[in-house]
Formats: structure tokens, C-alpha cells, sequence
């Protein structure tokens, strides 16, 4: 990164805000985002493909920060997990990943979250979704430690509409003696 | 009096919950400091070899480059256990596996770094590598670690409880099968990362993604020859351990001695093929098992012959090796029992504790032996269990102390939640249900190196403004031990999880702690918060009551508030309260400390004291499987789990370990392998064909938390991380053989061997 | 880490220029379209080009179309997710549609293209892994070295074609449309891969794929793409088969294709299915059929799993689609 002889600065819009940086051709989006921005929200787990830990949303879709050119971003949207929460509070999705205890070492979970905000952008709003297709659009994101069950809790109850809290095929379990 | 219900046993989430969810929380890799270098590892690509020449000068005079270090640098031999350190950061004769470390180098960049590393020349002399262990258990013409005793073994336990053999000589059944498991490695999404730092005074400080600080720090002041108090260790949040990260690594060393060498801070993080060779993974096992029951099903004897694959280093080994037989003799009744357990050194990469740390291997026979003696007999294997409950407040054949055990609620509720008593027998052939339990540690009873300091200690503080600071040398590495400790402190002194700081794992500011493994934490730092915490209260308390002129034992705390029992009306703001007691007895706090029991909980036989613990917890699971008789293929439709943790603290941590062993398990069963080909290299070094599950493979775990407290435990908690993973993997084999017939002894349970099993069951059957 | 390897980059906005900056380069030049696989390889230290070229911003390889012979075209540049979504791609090359949407994972198919996908290079578990890994086998005839530890003794390299599209568009009768610097020409999907791994794809230097046409199905045709894979999203595929199977109006049939990938580097059409021709789907048919793919189709000990076993599985996945076809 500190290969300075054939950065080149880029120009693109970080969770809102114009940014300009310098970048190598060869630096992917997720080490400039770490490395040269400080934003080490999203992480890197494999470095090339394997985990998806690194996702962020590049206009608006969820892609590996570990396998895209930063250069290739020059005037593209970029959405990381620092962007998801405002001075108003977190986001519906990062509220529910507190309330159903959906991450446990929290490494996954930035990843995590972008495939999910983009899941409950997306769907169609009128039905709530079912494990299998939040299961599906999280596929690309492994865990290590939950088992997925809280977090796909969490997803379905961020997509229930506001006020109706039953949760179907929930994994909360039951006390017993 | 104590407690804030709504605290303790509340569904409340992780304290760190809104640092993990935007981003905030900083891992080792997301720490930068001015002027940082970049190290990378130069590793073997030979599986036993002799160094002969490293020729760093090429590295050194590439632009950028500030620094080689190889084996001569680092002369001390380390290791987690004290007597068997054979590990050194970088090898100093001979490379023992491929991927041993070699030499390290420091530059400006990553990028500069792995140039440089492809630039230094390391010439070898290949020498033949044992790969195979009973290979190398029989051979001692080559010698992978120089020992008093020609061979390979790293350890070998042989000990015998009861008359075995009078017992097996009566038995009207006898059970005897192989078994097999293959190696798992834990592959947490967080690759190890390590940054050095020298500060002015000379003062060296090391963040590291370990889950052990105390015995980094013990390993950085030997290997480094720095008095202790000269080195500062942090352990920032951790992105997944499961026993991966409980050892000092080669990465730790070397980015410390970078550091002093170079004046400069230098981070080093894994690539993830090297988190698959640094491994330390589940030991690959061969058990040799002869099992005797009795016409009603009784257990009468056990017998078990295990050989463990330990890799090129002792790591904790030579506890694994007891792991493997002590643990066996509960959760049932077990009037004679008799193991020989070996571990053997290989050339490949070393192995260690995995969740569940040496019991699963051992388990997975038991409880497969056990399921053979159900069919054998006609006995529904639920009720074969519950038969051969080793009870509450007993002792074991090999005389382990057992408090409280709650699996008969665990078997009645797996029973019960799986419909298992009306679907059982009854589901058409290719579905099937199968049940195993298990028993397991809440910490050990004796450290690591021997000493009769505390294991865990807590120092609390309070002031004024209502907030509360506790101070812990633990280790969250997910499992939510900071948010265990304030759930406590909470519910003891009434002030809201929000305004109570947890600062952890930092040598300089908290207290020692051993460390994030054996499932030890909430049992003995829980203790340790909850005895300094009730030593704040209870000033609190007084100074409130001589205010109110009442009695002590009447202020409750609770809610934010002090509040009068016989009159509730009378109420005061806690703050209000830590006022008044801040007066009366100066600056407010408290220390609390643990140390176990040792009064009559274990043998005193040789390796009498492993495997003793202050409380064991108790799990039973029950599978649902699908086999499809043409492709093989096994679907895990369901697992059903409850887990006796004797009090959950904070019940969603408790289901949410509860569901990640029970999906550790899953994968172990059916896909994941830790193996190497003929020349020692991983066949699977990466996320890609080391197949951990998607969730769009993960089943439906459904969790049920059960409660006998225990005594020994602070509320009678007891272990949740690593006792549900267990029993996980012999449910689904018992399913696999519920659903078809076929028993596949040998892990994982992969297409080619159900259909190679099936094929077989249909010659037989075609013969008769 | 694994940081990428120095090369140049350059983000044309025409194809012409694209096509220049290629033919330019030379073998030192290499298309990047998603980058999900060139990346990896770039960061195994599979390839080293001097110079990448993104086509990212070529308007000519975006989009689908029908074209006035009633042909899907689709742009070598569209993503597999929107292909798996597209209601052309779904309504009219169903088996497209669906080997798009069971590729890797959300987050690459949202990056990989159908160009990239067919493109794809080969794979194989002794040389898809980094440089110490291959340093400690020595190579082989695809990288650094001279041997081959798939087929012992072996001249080509006989790794595993792995893009999930391929062997439906063969099956399908699809072409490329390859354009360079100085000429056009049209391939078929089937042409486009080699027979030796080290020649992944039968490009000539400059050329890159500007979009693959699928010719109009006839009426009661049906088709299906299977892949298996261990992990049912990430994993590439262990093996994998394309059916079409075109029937009269009275259910004869008139044309079955059969097309198996993740044997060696190319797609395997199954030969004499022609004896088929004018039968209804039976489950003798379907037995018979699989029967004859198992036959002609031998995996290799190229990808992790065992060779015997994804044949037998080859042979169940065919009966079973033709059964589920059956009437
Ligand atoms: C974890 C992981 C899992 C994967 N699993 C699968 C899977 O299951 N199935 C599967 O099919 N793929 C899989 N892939 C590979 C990949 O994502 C897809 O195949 C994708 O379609 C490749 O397209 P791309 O645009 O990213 O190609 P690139 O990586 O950009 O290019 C691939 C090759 O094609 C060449 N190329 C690309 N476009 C053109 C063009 N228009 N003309 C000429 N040459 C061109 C490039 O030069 C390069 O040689 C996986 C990848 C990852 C990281
Ligand atoms: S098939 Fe042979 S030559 Fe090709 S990559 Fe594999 S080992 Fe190398
Ligand atoms: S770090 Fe990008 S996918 Fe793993
Ligand atoms: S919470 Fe640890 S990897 Fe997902």
C-alpha cells in the first residue's frame, strides 16, 4: 500500500460522503477501506473469496471488498457497516442482531450485516420472508459461531413489519425445570 | 437481599452488542500504529527436514525491508505445557512439518514483506517424515523430536478402574468396535493477528488475538528473556478461538522480537492457509473399543485403546491424552473401566484442544457402543441411558467428584421435543432418530503450571456517578465472558448492564486471569465478580441504612435504586447511594478472587487430578436424519439440544453456545476434515475446501437450556461452550443407523461411505 | 493477507479501444471482468499479466436481447445474478437461468459474469493453492513445473472445467461472439474450451468475448443444468450435468442432449444418444440413458472428492431429472 509510485487518486462516495484516496491498481477495496481510510468495519477472513467477511455494498449490491480493484470504484457508492447506524440510533437490522444476541465474536457480523441490508432492501415487503430465503441470501457469509440460528432470528424479525414481533419458525428456545 | 431477577437469567444481549454491530469493535488486525512494519513467516515446504543454510541476504537488500529473523535469533524452546516445551518460533535444526516456520521478515508493506519472504533461500535436507501414526508409533529409526526413549510417543496413560477383566469374563454382552475420527481444525473467521510495540521506556506491548494472555505473557518474558513487568499484553476482542488461539504462537514471538529489533511496531497476521497450519485441531483418533453390559442393559465394563495423531508438537497434548479416557467414565455408571491412551508425535501439523478438548473422540465410540447395545437388547437407547445415569453427587470409577447432573431433565426434554416417543420407530426407512449425551468440565481443578495463586479475580470499582468499572484478566472471545461478568455485577448491585464498564484482558490494568479455555470462565471469574461485587454492596447497603436508620439486610438494590424491603416506597437513586458509601468508606471497591476446590474431588492416583473440575454440565441430543439410499448423501433435517448448565446467566448467550457446538458437531460429522496427503501438505488449506457449513446447510437447531445448579458454581452455573458440541456427532451417526442400518465408525460420514455401507447391507442381505 | 501481485489497469469505455489495448498487450495482456477467479489466480501467483483490462465499462457487453431469429443474447459482461433473475433468461433458457443462480455464492454471482463464467480457467486441487503449497508439491505441467499429479505420465493438463454455465449452453447449442482488435468471429461454447487446461479457453491473443448467443428453443423442449457440490452454496461444482431433451407434440423424442462438466478441462457431450430418438421418457429410458453417461463420463482425481463416487452420483442425477420427466 505504501507502494506509492502508481497510486492514483480515486474518487468515491463512502456511506454518504464524497472521498477522495489514494489508491494502487493492484489494491483491492477492502484494503483501502481498512488500511487507507481507518474503516475497519469490514473485515478479511480469507482474502479471496471464500467467506465473506470482507462484503460491502458497491451501488447498492453486496459484493467481496477482497476481490474488488479500489480503482475500479472511481465514482461508484460504497456502503460499509460504519454507514448502517445514524445519530438517530441502528439501523433495524444492527438492532435486532443486539436484541436476538446474533453475534458472538462479531467478526462475521459486518459482512453479515451488508448481505442482510441489502436482503431486506430488496424483498418484497408485502410477506414476511422465510428462513430458507434469508438462509439463501446469507449463503455467501460463513459464521463460525452462532449455527446462523439467531441470526436468521434477527433478519426475520428486522423484516416483520413494525409491531408485529411473532417470529416464525423462531429458534428462541424454551426454559425447561 | 441479592439479585436483580430481571438481570440474572434475562434475555438481555452482549454488552459489546452496538460496538459489534457498527463496526466499532477493533480486532488485532484493526490496530495501526504509526511507523508499523509488516512481518511475514517463511515456512517448510518439507515435512521433516534439516536446515542447512538460510540466506537472507537477497531479502535484506530488497528497498523496504527492515529486518530478518530465523531460529538463532530465538534459541528458547516454549510450549503451553511447562514439561513439554519442544516448540521454537522458528526452527532451529529441523522443520517438523510443512509449514514450519523457518525465519520471519519485517518490512514496509505486506506486499514488500511476501517479496522478500520468496527471496530468502533456505536450503534443506529432506529427511523421511512419519505421516501415518501407528507408523510412528512402531518406528525409532526416525525421531521426530529427540527424546529419552527411542519412538515417537509424546505420552502414554495406561489405567485401569475396577476388575475389568472379571467383569468382562461374566458379561452376557459384549460390544467390541473400532472407531475412528478423523482431524478438525476450528477455522475461526478471524485469522491470528499479532502487533508489537516498544515504547520509550522500553516497555514492550503485544495485542494479540489469543485466548490466552497470562500464558503469552509467561511465554513472551521466557522466550524473549524480558523480565515479565517489562511486557505488556492485550488481547483485543477475538473473532473466534474454540481452542485455536490457546497457546503462544510462532506469530507473537516474532512480531515482538521484530519489534525490539527494529524500534518500530510490526504487525504479523496469518494468512488463512497459515491459521489451517498452525492449527491445533481436534486430534485424528483410532479407538480400539470392547464394551460389556449386562441382560437389562447396565453398563459393566468398558475397555478402550486410543491412538491420537498429535502432529509435530506436544501443544496441550499430554492433557488430551488424558482428556481421552478420564472424561468417559460419566455421565454413566461405570463399575469397571480401563484405557490406554498414546499420543504420537507425526509430521504434520500439530494438534491440540478443539471445543470439547479431547472428550469427543472418546464419546463418539461410547455413545455409538451404546446405541449397539440398545438394538442388541431391545432397550429404547433414551431409556438405556437413563438406566445407566450416573447420579447426582457421586463419584466416578476413577474417583472424579460429580455435583450435581442434570441429564435425565436433558434426555426427558430432547424425548419430549422430538417427538421421539411417538416417531421413533415409526418414521418410514431412510428417516431416521438417533440420541447421545455427554458430560463435561466447568474449568479444570489444577492450572496449567503448578501454583497456588487464584485463577480468576476480579477488581471492581464504583463512584459516584453511578457507574461501575470491573476490571478481569478474561478473555471474550465470543462467548461473552465480559458480558457474564457484568450480568453478575448487575444483578448484585442493581445498576443497569448499561453503566457497568467491563475492561479485560490486559495485563497491565486487570487482574491475572488463565484464560478463555476448558470452559472455565463463568464458573470461576463468575465467582470472583460475584464475591467482590457482593463486598460493594453490602457497604452500600450499610451506608444507605444508616441513612435511612434502617437495618442493612433490608436495602435491597436493584433497578437503579436503593429501596427500603419493609417500606418500598422509600426508594434512592443508586448514584445517591454510591454517594453515601463512597463517604462513609473512601473510594469504593472491591477485589474477589477464585480458586478451586482440591479437598476430595478427584483420585490420587498418577493423572488423578485431570479431568477434575468444580461442576460438570450435562447434554443430550437427539438427531433427525434423512439418508438418500442412491446418492448417499445424509440430511440433518433437525437437532434437538438441552444442555444442563446449572443457572443461565444470560440465556441467550447460553442458546447461542448451545447452537454454534451443536453446529461445530454437524460439520465435524458429515464434512469437515483436517488432512494431509502422502507428503504431509493439507489437502484443505483454505474456506473453500475446508467446508465449514453455510447456513443454507446448517439444520434447525432447536436448544433447551436445563438448570441443576450446582454448588460449586456462582448462582450454580455451570459450562455452556464447549459440553453441547459433544454428544452432537454420535446422535447423528445413531440416526444415520436408525434411518438405514448402516453404521459408518469412521469420521466424517460422507456419501461414498453410507453408499459403500449400503452396498454391502445389500449383498448380505441378497446372500441370505 | 494475500496482496495482489503489481500489474497496470485500464478501463476503456468502447470495445474498439478495449480491443486495441488487448491486441496490444499481447499474452501480457489478460481481460478482467468480475475478477472473482483472475484475482484469486493473480494472488496465487498463477499468472502475472503486466497489464489488466476491465470491461467493465464496454456498453457493447451489456444487455439481453432476443434477436430476430428468436436467439437469447446475452452480454459477456452481465452478472450472473441478474442473469439467474432475468425473466428473458428465465422464460427462455431456464437451465441458464438456473446454473447462474447456483454458482458460488450471492456475493460473487453479483460480481462474476457469463463471460468470466465461461472463460472460466480450469481447477485443480494441486495448483489452485498458494505459492508455498505448490512449492512443496514442485509443481506441475499448468504451473512451475513438468509433470501432472492428476494423470501420472500425463502430457496435457487435465484439470477440471468449473464454470457452472458451460455445460448448459453446450447443451444448448450456444456460441460466443469473439471480437478483436482486427476481427470477428463466432464459436461455439463447446470450440471455446480446450482440451488441455494450460489453454483453458481456444482465444487468440487480443480477442475477449463479447456475448453468447442461444439459439430459439423449439416448442416441448425441456432442460435442466444439476450440479453437486458438498456445501449448497460457496462450492464450486464437484460434478455437474446439462439435459435438454426437445420432444414432439406426441412426446417423442426428437433430440437429447447430454453434457457433463468437472470430468477434465472440457464439457463431455454424450455421444449416441441418438438411439433415443422417437422414444417416450420411461424410467427404462432414463435408466438406459444414465447408464450410457456414466459409461462415457470418468471424473478425474482433479477436484477434492472421489473420482468413483462422482460418477456414480453423475449417473443417479441424470436417471432421476429424466424420471421426474417422465409422461
Ligand atoms: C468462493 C468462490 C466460489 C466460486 N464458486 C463458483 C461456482 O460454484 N461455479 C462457478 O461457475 N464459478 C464459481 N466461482 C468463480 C466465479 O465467481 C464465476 O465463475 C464467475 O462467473 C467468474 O466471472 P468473473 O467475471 O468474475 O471472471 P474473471 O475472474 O474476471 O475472469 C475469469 C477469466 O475469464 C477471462 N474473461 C472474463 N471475461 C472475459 C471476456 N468477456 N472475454 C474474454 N475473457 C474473459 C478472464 O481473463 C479470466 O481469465 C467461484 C468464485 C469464488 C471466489
Ligand atoms: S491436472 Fe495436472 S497439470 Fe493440470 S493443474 Fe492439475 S496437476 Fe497440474
Ligand atoms: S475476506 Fe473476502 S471473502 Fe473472505
Ligand atoms: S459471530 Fe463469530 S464468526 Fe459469526
Amino acid at each position: 500500500m505504501s507502494e506509492g509510485s502508481d497510486a492514483q487518486p480515486i474518487s468515491l462516495t463512502v456511506n454518504g460522503e464524497p472521498v477522495t484516496v489514494l489508491a494502487t491498481p493492484s489494491e483491492t477495496l477492502l484494503e483501502v477501506l481498512r488500511y487507507r481510510l481507518g474503516l475497519t468495519g469490514s473485515k478479511q477472513g480469507c482474502d479471496k473469496g471464500d467467506c465473506g467477511a470482507c462484503t460491502v455494498l458497491v451501488d447498492g449490491r453486496p459484493v467481496l471488498g477482497c476481490l474488488t480493484l479500489a480503482t475500479l470504484c472511481d465514482g461508484a457508492e460504497v456502503r460499509t457497516v460504519e454507514g448502517l447506524s445514524t445519530a438517530a440510533g441502528l439501523h433495524r437490522v444492527q438492532a435486532a442482531f443486539v436484541r436476538h444476541g446474533a453475534a458472538q465474536c462479531g467478526f462475521c457480523t459486518p459482512g453479515m450485516l451488508m448481505s442482510a441490508v441489502r436482503f431486506l432492501e430488496t424483498r418484497e415487503q408485502a410477506r414476511a420472508p422465510t428462513r430458507e430465503e434469508v438462509a439463501a441470501a446469507l449463503s455467501g457469509n460463513l459464521c463460525r459461531c452462532t449455527g446462523y440460528a439467531k441470526i436468521l432470528d434477527a433478519v426475520i424479525d428486522a423484516a416483520a413489519e413494525l409491531g408485529t414481533r411473532s417470529v416464525p419458525g423462531s429458534n428462541d428456545a424454551e426454559g425447561a425445570r | 437481599m441479592s439479585g436483580s431477577p430481571s438481570v440474572l437469567g434475562g434475555r438481555h444481549g452482549r454488552i459489546d452488542g452496538a460496538e459489534q454491530v457498527t463496526g466499532a469493535a477493533r480486532f488485532a488486525d484493526d490496530l495501526s500504529l504509526p511507523r508499523m512494519l509488516h512481518a511475514r513467516i517463511v515456512r517448510s515446504p518439507h515435512a521433516h527436514a534439516r536446515l542447512v543454510r538460510i540466506d537472507s541476504s537477497k531479502a535484506l537488500s530488497l528497498p523496504g525491508v527492515h529486518a530478518v529473523i530465523t531460529g538463532r535469533d530465538l534459541p528458547t524452546p516454549y510450549g503451553i505445557i511447562p514439561w513439554t516445551t519442544d516448540e521454537h518460533v522458528f526452527a532451529v535444526e529441523r522443520a517438523r512439518y510443512v509449514g514450519d516456520a523457518v525465519a520471519a521478515v519485517a518490512a514496509i508493506d505486506e506486499a514488500t514483506a511476501a517479496r522478500a519472504v520468496a527471496a530468502i533461500e533456505v536450503e534443506y535436507e529432506v529427511l523421511p517424515a512419519l505421516l501415518d501414526p501407528e507408523e510412528a508409533a512402531r518406528r525409532t529409526d526416525v525421531q521426530i523430536h529427540a527424546s529419552k526413549r527411542p519412538g515417537n510417543l509424546t505420552k502414554q496413560v495406561d489405567l485401569a478402574f475396577g476388575d475389568v477383566d472379571a467383569a468382562f469374563a461374566e458379561a452376557p454382552l459384549l460390544l467390541e468396535n473400532d472407531y475412528a475420527f478423523h482431524g478438525t481444525t476450528h477455522a475461526a473467521i478471524e485469522p491470528h493477528c499479532a502487533l508489537a510495540q516498544v515504547d520509550g521506556d522500553g516497555l514492550l506491548t503485544v495485542w494479540s488475538a489469543t485466548q490466552v494472555p497470562h500464558y503469552l505473557h509467561r511465554a513472551l518474558a521466557s522466550v524473549l528473556g524480558l523480565p515479565a513487568r517489562r511486557i505488556r499484553v492485550i488481547q483485543p476482542p477475538v473473532g473466534g478461538g474454540f481452542g485455536g488461539k490457546s497457546e503462544p504462537f510462532d506469530l507473537e514471538l516474532a512480531s515482538a522480537l521484530l519489534a525490539l529489533r527494529t524500534g518500530r511496531p510490526v504487525k504479523i497476521l496469518y494468512t488463512r492457509e497459515e491459521v489451517f497450519l498452525a492449527h491445533r485441531g481436534r486430534h485424528p483418533t483410532r479407538i480400539h473399543a470392547r464394551t460389556a453390559f449386562d441382560r437389562d442393559g447396565h453398563l459393566v465394563a468398558h475397555d478402550a485403546d486410543l491412538l491420537l495423531d498429535g502432529g509435530a508438537y506436544a501443544s496441550f497434548g499430554l492433557v488430551t491424552t488424558y482428556y481421552a479416557g478420564q472424561l468417559t467414565s460419566l455421565p454413566y455408571r461405570l463399575p469397571a473401566y480401563r484405557y490406554r491412551s498414546r499420543r504420537v508425535y507425526t509430521n504434520k501439523p500439530a494438534c491440540g484442544p478443539k471445543r470439547g478438548h479431547g472428550a469427543v473422540q472418546p464419546r463418539f465410540a461410547m455413545e455409538v457402543q451404546l446405541d449397539r447395545a440398545a438394538v442388541h437388547l431391545g432397550i429404547d437407547p433414551i431409556e438405556l441411558r437413563r438406566k445407566n445415569f450416573i447420579g447426582e453427587n457421586t463419584r466416578t470409577v476413577n474417583e472424579l467428584r460429580v455435583g450435581s447432573l442434570g441429564l435425565l431433565a436433558c434426555l426427558d426434554a430432547v424425548e419430549r421435543a422430538s417427538g421421539w416417543k411417538e416417531r421413533r420407530g415409526r418414521l418410514p426407512r431412510g428417516r431416521g432418530l438417533g440420541v447421545a449425551a455427554s458430560a463435561y468440565i466447568s474449568g479444570t481443578n489444577y492450572p496449567i503450571y503448578p501454583n497456588e495463586m487464584p485463577q480468576s479475580a476480579v477488581q471492581l470499582c464504583a463512584d459516584r456517578s453511578g457507574r461501575v468499572r470491573v476490571f478481569a484478566g478474561t478473555s471474550d472471545i465470543g462467548q461473552g465472558s465480559s458480558t457474564m461478568l457484568a450480568t453478575i455485577v448487575a444483578a448484585e448491585l442493581g445498576v443497569e448492564l448499561a453503566d457497568i464498564r467491563v475492561v479485560a484482558a490486559d495485563t497491565d490494568l486487570t487482574p491475572v486471569d488463565l484464560g478463555a479455555y476448558s470452559s472455565r470462565i463463568t464458573l470461576m471469574a463468575g465467582h470472583a465478580a460475584m464475591d467482590a461485587a457482593r463486598e460493594v454492596a453490602s457497604m452500600v447497603r450499610r451506608a444507605v441504612a444508616k441513612k435511612w436508620e434502617a437495618s442493612p439486610k433490608d436495602v435491597s438494590l436493584a433497578g437503579g435504586l436503593a429501596i427500603d424491603i419493609c417500606d418500598p416506597s422509600r426508594t434512592m437513586p443508586l448514584a445517591d447511594a454510591f454517594v453515601l458509601a463512597e463517604s462513609a468508606f473512601g473510594t469504593l471497591g472491591a477485589v474477589g478472587s477464585y480458586n478451586t476446590p482440591k479437598e476430595g474431588i478427584h483420585g490420587d492416583y498418577r493423572g488423578g487430578t485431570i479431568g477434575a473440575t468444580p461442576a460438570f454440565s450435562a447434554t443430550a441430543h437427539v438427531a433427525e436424519v434423512t439418508v438418500d439410499e442412491e446418492t448417499g448423501d445424509v440430511v440433518v433435517e433437525k437437532i434437538w439440544c438441552a444442555h444442563d448448565c446449572g443457572k443461565a446467566l444470560s440465556p441467550l448467550l447460553v442458546e447461542g453456545q448451545i447452537e454454534g457446538s451443536c453446529y461445530m458437531g454437524f460439520g465435524e460429522a458429515l464434512m469437515e476434515h483436517h488432512e494431509t496427503d502422502a507428503a504431509g501438505r493439507l489437502v484443505a488449506p483454505d474456506l473453500l475446501d475446508y467446508r465449514i457449513p453455510t447456513s443454507l446447510d446448517t439444520p434447525f437447531i432447536a436448544s433447551t437450556i436445563v438448570e441443576a445448579p450446582d454448588e460449586n458454581g456462582p448462582y450454580g452455573a455451570k459450562e455452556a461452550g464447549e459440553g453441547p458440541l459433544h454428544s452432537s456427532i454420535p446422535a447423528i451417526a445413531n440416526a444415520v443407523f436408525d434411518a438405514v442400518g448402516v453404521r459408518i465408525d469412521e469420521l466424517p460420514i460422507t456419501p461414498e461411505k453410507v453408499l459403500a455401507a449400503l452396498d454391502k447391507q445389500r449383498e448380505e442381505q441378497h446372500r441370505r | 493477507m494475500m496482496p495482489l501481485p503489481r500489474f497496470a489497469l485500464a478501463r476503456p469505455g468502447s470495445l474498439e479501444e478495449a480491443a486495441r489495448l488487448l491486441s496490444d498487450a499481447g499474452a501480457e495482456g489478460r481481460v478482467l471482468a468480475g475478477g472473482t477467479d483472475l484475482l484469486v489466480n493473480l494472488k496465487h501467483g498463477l499468472a502475472a499479466p503486466r497489464l489488466l483490462v476491465s470491461i467493465d465499462r464496454l456498453p457493447e457487453l451489456r444487455g439481453v436481447s432476443v434477436d430476430d431469429a428468436g436467439a437469447l443474447v446475452v452480454g459477456a459482461a452481465e452478472r450472473l445474478a441478474d442473469i439467474a433473475a432475468q425473466v428473458l433468461v428465465r422464460a427462455r433458457a431456464p437451465a441458464i437461468a438456473g446454473a447462474a443462480g447456483l454458482a458460488a455464492h450471492p456475493q460473487a454471482r453479483n460480481m462474476g459474469t457469463l463471460g468470466g463464467n465461461v472463460c472460466l480457467d480450469v481447477r485443480c486441487r494441486y495448483v489452485n493453492r498458494t505459492p508455498l503449497w505448490r512449492g512443496s508439491l514442485g509443481g506441475c505441467l499448468k504451473a512451475e513445473g513438468d509433470v501432472c499429479h492428476v494423470v501420472p505420465g500425463g502430457k496435457n493438463c487435465m484439470a477440471a472445467l468449473s464454470g457452472d454455465t458451460v455445460a448448459p449452453l453446450v447443451a444448448l447449442d450456444a456460441k460466443a461472439h469473439l471480437v478483436s482488435a482486427s476481427a470477428e468471429r463466432w464459436v461455439s461454447i463447446e470450440a471455446l474450451r480446450g482440451k488441455d487446461g494450460r489453454t483453458p479457453v481456444a482465444l487468440q491473443p487480443g480477442e475477449l468475448v463479447r456475448a453468447v448467443r442461444i439459439p430459439a428453443a423449439p416448442p416441448n423442449r425441456r432442460s435442466a443444468y444439476l450440479k453437486w457440490a458438498v456445501r449448497h452454496a460457496v462450492d464450486f461444482p464437484l460434478v455437474a450435468v446439462a439435459l435438454v431433451v426437445d420432444a414432439g407434440a406426441d412426446g417423442a423424442i426428437e433430440s437429447l442432449r447430454v453434457v457433463a462438466s468437472v470430468l477434465g478441462p472440457k464439457p463431455r457431450v454424450v455421444a449416441g444418444l441418438d438411439r433415443f430418438r422417437g422414444e417416450r421418457i420411461t424410467p427404462q429410458l432414463a435408466s438406459a440413458v444414465a447408464e450410457q453417461v456414466t459409461r462415457q463420463c470418468v471424473p478425474l482425481p482433479n477436484v477434492l472428492y472421489d473420482p468413483q463416487h462422482r460418477r456414480r452420483r453423475l449417473g443417479v442425477m441424470v436417471r432421476r431429472q429424466l424420471d421426474a420427466w417422465v409422461g
